[in-house]
C-alpha cells in the first residue's frame, strides 16, 4: 500500500515539475527560516549552560534608591567577597571579579593585547573551567595567570606554556599555571586570560589604601555558588542587609537603602532588565517574538502548500474518484495525500538544510554568534525528522481532508463543483498569508525608522575623526612627551585623557551638594567624567558658558557641568558657584551642552566633569582633519610604539563605537527584514502558482471572451482584479494589527525618544503589496490573455 | 442478488429540483446480464451509482444479497463495494500516473491482498484480456480499446460478484466495442452478474434482459433469452 502511495506521489511530483518546484521551494524557504530562528533561539536559551553549576551559580546584585528611583546594580564594594565567604556558610564559592579589560601580555618577542579579568580563585571550580593542562587551583598564587588555549598558542606556539613567565602590562611577571578551554561566545564569562583578584592590590596600591575596607564604593562584580540544597530565598533574606550594616551615613540609611539579592545564572542573559528593584524580563521578549515570527513564516509556507495543493484538486479529483470506485476508503485516501505531503516536506527539508548551511555563516556574522548545524548529534536529526514530519502533516492536512472528501459520482461524471464556494477557503488562506507578510513589512519599516530616529538625534560633539587608545602606565609616564610628538607630527590636532571613552559613561557618583539642596538630594546620582586639559577641544564641544580646564589656572578643585546638571541643581548663574562633593568644595568654571554619550534613546543624565590626573582609562585623540585617517594612524604608530612599547598600537574610532549603540535595534531590524522578505517571497510563490491555476481553470472563459473581442488589457484586468481585492483585504487586516504591535514595541522607548508611526508607512506598504501582486500575477495573466483562443476552445 | 423497491433520488439546487429516480423497483438475480436503457437524463447513471454504492438513495429500499444497504455510511459502503463490485466506465477512468499493471493491482491493494499473490492475480487477468505485453505502459500510451480492456481487467481482478458497466463501449469504435462486449459476456457466462447502462441497441442484445427507463421509472422490461 505504502509503495503504491509513494509511487503515485513521486510520479505526480515529476509530472508537474513547475508546480512541485514552486511548492517545494516555498516550503523549503519556510522551513529554512524556522530552522535558523530555532537555532538562534537555541543559542540564546542555552547560553551559560556550558557551566556545570548552571543551577547553583548566582550573581550578587544590589538595589539602591537614587532621586526616588529604585535601581538594581551589579557593581558592589570590594570587601563583600571576604565578608560573604567568612560569615555565611551558605555559599559553596564566592568569586569577586572586575569588569574585564584589554591588557598587554608579553612573552619573549611576542606582544599581544587580550581581554581578561581579575577574578577570585573560587571562580575556577565555580565556572567549571576545563583545565587542559596545569594546576587544579591555578589562581591561588597571586602572581599566576590562566590562559585560554587560543591565547597560549599565540604566545607560546608549540612550547609548553606551563610555568613559563608572562609579563603583564610590561610591568608584572606572572607564572602560567593553567591552560583552559575558551568559553563559548554566548557565555556570560568570556575571557582570553584570568589573573588572581588579589593581584590588583599589588599592582594598584590605591586599592589597598582606599577600597580594602570601603563599603561605599561599588566597583566590582560578585558571583556566588550556593550548595545544591540551599534555599535561594532564605539566602537572599540572610544577606540583604550585609552592605547597609557596614554603613553609617544617615543619607544612605534613610534614602539609598542598599539591599543585596541574588540573580540566578539561568536569568542572566534573557531576564536582565530590572525596574523598581524587580526583575522584569529582558531580551526574552525578542526571543519569544522571533519564535512567533519563525512559526508564522513556516505557517505561511504551509498555507502556500495547502493552497497550491487544493488549487490543483481538479487534476487530482479523477484519481480520487477512481480510487474510491475501486474500493478505497476515505481514511486510505487521507493517508495517501498525507504521505504525499510528507514526501514533499522531506524534499523541502533537504533543500532547507542546504539553504541553512549556506546562510549560516552570514547569519552568524549578522547576529555575532557561533551557531552551527549539529550534524553529528543524533538528537538534532531526531528533532529535524520530527520537524519535517510535523510540517508535512501541517501542510498536508487540509489538502488531504479536502481531496478525500470528493464525491466520486460527481467527479467521474466530470462535474466537480468548482464554483465560488470551493475557492473560498483558498481565498481566506491567501488573505491570511498576505496579512502576515504585510504585518512583517510594517514591523521592519518601523524598527528602521526608530533606528534612524536615534541616529538623527544630535549628539552635541563631533565623533568623526576621533579615536580612543587604552591608557597604560607607560603612557602615563610619558604623557607630555607623547602629546608633544603626536601634535608636532601633524597626525593629531588635539588630545586629552579621560576616565571613559567618548561613547560611554563608566562612573556616576552621589554626595553632591549645592546652594539650596536638601539633605536627601545627596542621594542624586551625577554621571562623572574625569579629565585634565583639552577635553572640550578634543571632542569638539562648544562651551555654553565659562571655560574649559586650563593650564593657566589652578583647576584641581574645578568642575564643569552639562545643562542637565545645571537644571537638576536649579542654578541660575552656574559659573562661579561653589558646590560640595563629599565635603570637598568645587567651583563651577564652565557649562557644556547636553552631549549624547550614552543610549540615543534615553534622556541625557546630569553630568559633572572633574579635573583628575590619576583617574584615567583612555586617551582621546582628534585626528588632523586635513590628513587622511590612514595617514594619521601610520604617523602615530611609531610614536606609540616608542612610548607605549608593551602594547600593540590599538585604537577605536568614536563614530564606529557610537554606531554599536544601535546594534540591538539593527539586529532586530535586520532579522525582521530578512523574515519579512522571505515571507513575501513565499507568499509570491503561492500567488504565482495560484494565478497559473486560475488562468488554467478559466482558459475556456478567456477563449470565449477573446472570440467576442476582449483585448489583452481587458483580460489582464479581469484576471488581476480578484487577486488585487484579496491583497487589499489583507492590507486592511494587517494595518491595524501592525499598528498595534509596533505601538507596543515602541513603548520600550522613552516617549520623548521614539519615532511616530506615520500614515506614510501604511500607504507605502499597501503600494508595495499591490505592485508585488501585480508583478507576480501579470506574467500569468498576460500569457493566458495572449494565447490563441482556438486552442483553448478546442481542448473541451 | 439485488432487490430495489420504491427507490427515490432527488437532486436539489437552489432553484431546481430534479427527480432522478421516482419510486423505482426491480430485481436482478445472480448470474443475470441486465442492460439498462433510456434517453439522457432518465436516471440510468443515478441508478448505477446507487447500485454501485457510490451514492445513497433518498428513500426506498436496496437489498444487496439480502442486506439492506440503503442507509449504510460511507465506510461500510466502501467496504462492501471493494469486495463485491467492479466498475467499467465509458471514459475508462484509469489513473494516469500508474502503469497498466499498477492500475489493475489497485483493488487488490485496497482489499489487502499480499504482494506476491497480487502479482499472480494481476498477471493472470492481464493475460486474459490480452494486454500483458503492455503491463508497464501508462494509460496515455494505449489506444482506447486497450485502455478499456485494462479497465475491465481492473474491474474483475478482485473476482467481484457484480460488475457495473456505464456505457462501456461509448468511447470505442465498433470492433473494439465488440471485443469488450464479448469479454463481458464471457465473464457473465462464468457466473458474474452484470448490469450495464447503454445507449446502444446493438450492445443491449448481449444481455438477457433490458430494462427501459424514462423519467426515473421503468417503462418496460424485455426478456431477450
Amino acid at each position: 500500500m505504502f509503495r503504491n502511495y509513494f509511487k503515485t506521489a513521486w510520479r505526480n511530483i515529476i509530472k508537474n515539475k513547475t508546480y512541485s518546484f514552486i511548492n517545494i521551494l516555498g516550503l523549503a524557504t519556510g522551513m529554512a527560516v524556522a530552522m535558523i530562528v530555532a537555532l538562534w533561539i537555541y543559542d540564546e536559551v542555552s547560553a551559560n549552560k556550558n557551566f556545570k553549576n548552571y543551577d547553583t551559580i548566582y550573581r550578587l546584585m544590589m538595589n539602591q534608591t537614587f532621586d526616588g528611583v529604585r535601581g538594581s546594580q551589579q557593581a558592589l564594594p570590594y570587601p563583600i567577597g571576604e565578608e560573604l565567604k567568612n560569615k555565611f556558610p551558605d555559599f559553596k564559592a564566592v568569586a569577586m571579579c572586575d569588569w574585564g579589560q584589554n591588557r598587554s601580555l608579553i612573552y619573549g618577542e611576542k606582544k599581544i593585547s587580550k581581554f581578561g579579568h581579575f577574578i577570585s580563585e573560587d571562580a575556577v571550580s565555580m565556572f567549571s573551567l576545563n583545565i587542559i593542562d596545569g594546576s587544579k587551583n591555578p589562581l591561588h598564587d597571586p602572581y599566576s595567570i590562566v590562559l585560554t588555549k587560543e591565547t597560549a598558542n599565540i604566545l607560546f606556539g608549540n612550547e609548553n606554556p606551563i610555568d613559563k613567565t608572562v609579563k603583564l602590562d610590561n610591568q608584572t611577571d606572572l607564572k602560567v599555571t593553567a591552560v583552559v578551554d575558551k568559553e563559548p561566545k554566548n557565555s556570560s564569562l568570556s575571557f582570553d586570560y584570568l589573573i588572581p583578584f588579589q593581584l590588583q592590590e599589588s599592582i594598584y596600591p590605591w586599592i589597598k589604601q582606599h577600597h580594602k575596607t570601603n563599603w561605599g564604593n561599588n566597583s566590582w562584580q560578585t558571583f556566588v555558588q550556593l550548595y545544591p540544597d540551599a534555599n535561594p530565598a532564605s539566602v537572599k533574606t540572610k544577606i540583604s542587609n550585609v552592605v547597609i550594616s557596614h554603613l553609617t551615613d544617615e543619607n544612605i540609611l534613610k534614602h539609598i537603602k542598599p539591599e543585596l539579592f541574588i540573580h540566578p545564572m539561568s536569568k542572566w542573559r534573557l531576564h536582565s532588565d530590572f525596574e523598581n528593584g524587580k526583575n522584569v524580563g529582558g531580551f526574552i521578549k525578542y526571543v519569544r517574538m522571533f519564535g512567533i515570527l519563525g512559526f508564522i513564516v513556516l505557517l505561511i509556507a504551509c498555507i502556500n502548500f495547502m493552497n497550491l495543493s487544493t488549487a490543483r484538486s481538479e487534476k487530482r479529483a479523477k484519481e480520487v474518484g477512481i480510487r474510491k470506485a475501486v474500493g478505497s476508503g476515505r481514511r486510505q485516501l487521507i493517508n495517501q495525500f498525507l504521505n504525499e505531503s510528507l514526501l514533499m516536506a522531506s524534499f523541502a527539508f533537504l533543500l532547507a538544510l542546504g539553504m541553512v548551511a549556506l546562510a549560516l555563516p552570514y547569519f552568524n556574522k549578522l547576529t555575532d554568534k557561533e551557531m552551527s548545524l549539529q550534524v553529528s548529534n543524533p538528537i538534532f536529526w531526531l528533532i529535524m525528522i520530527l520537524f519535517t514530519f510535523v510540517t508535512g502533516l501541517l501542510a498536508g492536512s487540509y489538502p488531504a481532508f479536502y481531496l478525500s472528501s470528493f464525491n466520486p459520482v460527481r467527479i467521474l461524471k466530470g462535474n466537480l463543483n468548482a464554483g465560488k464556494k470551493s475557492s473560498l477557503p483558498r481565498k481566506i488562506l491567501v488573505v491570511i498569508q498576505f496579512a502576515c507578510s504585510v504585518i512583517l513589512m510594517i514591523g521592519t519599516l518601523i524598527v528602521y525608522q526608530q533606528i534612524q530616529y536615534g541616529k538623527n538625534r544630535p549628539i552635541g560633539y563631533n565623533n568623526k575623526g576621533l579615536i580612543t587608545v587604552n591608557w597604560s602606565d607607560d603612557i602615563a609616564k610619558h604623557f607630555e612627551a607623547l602629546r608633544q610628538e603626536l601634535l608636532s607630527s601633524g597626525a593629531a590636532i588635539s588630545l586629552c585623557q579621560s576616565n571613559s571613552s567618548p561613547t560611554e559613561i563608566d562612573s556616576n557618583n552621589d554626595g553632591w551638594e549645592w546652594k539650596g539642596s536638601q539633605p536627601v538630594e545627596k542621594a542624586v546620582l551625577f554621571s562623572t567624567i574625569t579629565t585634565t586639559y583639552d577635553y572640550t577641544k578634543t571632542l569638539g564641544i562648544k562651551m555654553l558658558a565659562g571655560r574649559d580646564f586650563s593650564r593657566d589656572f589652578a583647576d584641581s578643585n574645578s568642575v564643569i557641568l552639562n545643562e542637565s546638571a545645571v537644571k537638576r541643581m536649579g542654578l541660575q548663574h552656574p559659573v562661579g558657584e561653589v558646590l560640595k562633593w563629599r565635603d570637598r568644595p568645587m567651583t563651577i568654571i564652565g557649562v557644556i551642552p547636553d552631549i549624547q554619550i550614552e543610549s540615543p534613546y534615553r534622556s541625557i543624565s546630569p553630568l559633572t566633569i572633574i579635573f583628575d590626573k590619576y583617574w584615567v582609562n583612555n586617551l582621546d585623540i582628534r585626528l588632523n582633519p586635513v590628513m587622511s585617517a590612514s595617514k594619521s594612524l601610520a604617523l602615530m604608530k611609531p610614536i606609540f610604539d616608542k612610548y607605549n612599547p608593551a602594547y600593540p598600537f590599538e585604537y577605536h574610532f568614536a563614530d564606529e563605537e557610537y554606531a554599536k549603540k544601535f546594534n540591538y535595534e539593527e539586529l532586530v531590524g535586520n532579522l525582521a527584514a530578512i523574515i519579512a522578505v522571505l515571507a513575501i517571497f513565499i507568499s509570491c510563490l503561492g500567488l504565482f502558482g495560484l494565478a497559473s491555476f486560475t488562468a488554467e481553470q478559466r482558459v475556456k472563459e478567456i477563449g470565449v471572451r477573446k472570440v467576442l473581442g476582449a483585448s489583452v488589457f481587458n483580460l489582464w484586468r479581469l484576471l488581476s482584479k480578484d487577486f488585487l481585492i484579496l491583497v487589499l483585504l489583507s492590507c486592511a487586516i494587517a494595518i491595524p494589527v501592525g499598528w498595534y504591535c509596533m505601538n507596543e514595541w515602541l513603548k520600550n522607548y522613552d516617549d520623548k525618544y521614539r519615532t511616530n508611526i506615520n500614515v506614510e508607512v501604511f500607504v507605502a506598504v499597501t503600494l508595495v503589496a499591490i505592485v508585488i501582486t501585480l508583478l507576480t500575477i501579470s506574467f500569468q495573466a498576460i500569457k493566458v490573455a495572449m494565447s490563441n483562443p482556438v486552442k483553448s476552445l478546442r481542448a473541451e | 442478488m439485488i432487490k430495489i423497491s420504491e427507490l427515490e433520488k432527488i437532486y436539489r439546487t437552489e432553484e431546481v429540483e430534479t427527480v432522478a429516480l421516482n419510486k423505482l423497483s426491480f430485481e436482478v438475480k445472480e448470474g443475470e446480464f441486465v442492460a439498462v436503457m433510456g434517453p439522457s437524463g432518465c436516471g440510468k447513471s443515478t441508478l448505477l451509482n446507487i447500485l454501485g454504492m457510490l451514492d445513497d438513495p433518498d428513500a426506498g429500499s436496496f437489498l444487496f444479497n439480502g442486506i439492506e444497504v440503503a442507509h449504510f455510511n460511507e465506510r461500510k459502503r466502501a467496504d462492501l463495494r471493494k469486495h463485491n463490485i467492479g466498475f467499467v466506465f465509458q471514459s475508462f477512468n484509469l489513473i494516469d500516473e500508474l502503469t497498466v499493471f499498477e492500475n489493475v493491482e489497485l483493488p487488490l491493494i485496497y482489499t489487502g491482498v499480499k504482494a506476491a499473490d497480487r502479482k499472480k492475480r494481476v498477471e493472470a487477468v492481464l493475460d486474459k484480456v490480452q494486454i500483458m505485453h503492455r503491463r508497464n505502459h501508462y494509460p496515455q500510451q494505449l489506444s482506447g480499446g486497450q485502455q478499456q480492456r485494462v479497465a475491465v481487467a481492473r474491474a474483475v481482478v478482485n473476482n467481484p460478484k457484480l460488475i457495473l458497466a456505464d456505457e462501456p463501449t461509448g468511447n470505442l469504435d465498433s470492433s473494439n466495442g465488440n471485443e469488450v462486449m464479448q469479454m463481458l459476456t464471457d465473464l457473465n457466462e462464468q457466473g458474474t452478474t452484470i448490469i450495464m447502462v447503454t445507449h446502444s441497441e446493438h450492445d443491449s442484445r448481449y444481455s438477457h434482459r433490458i430494462i427501459r427507463m424514462l423519467d426515473g421509472q421503468t417503462v418496460t422490461e424485455n426478456i431477450l433469452v
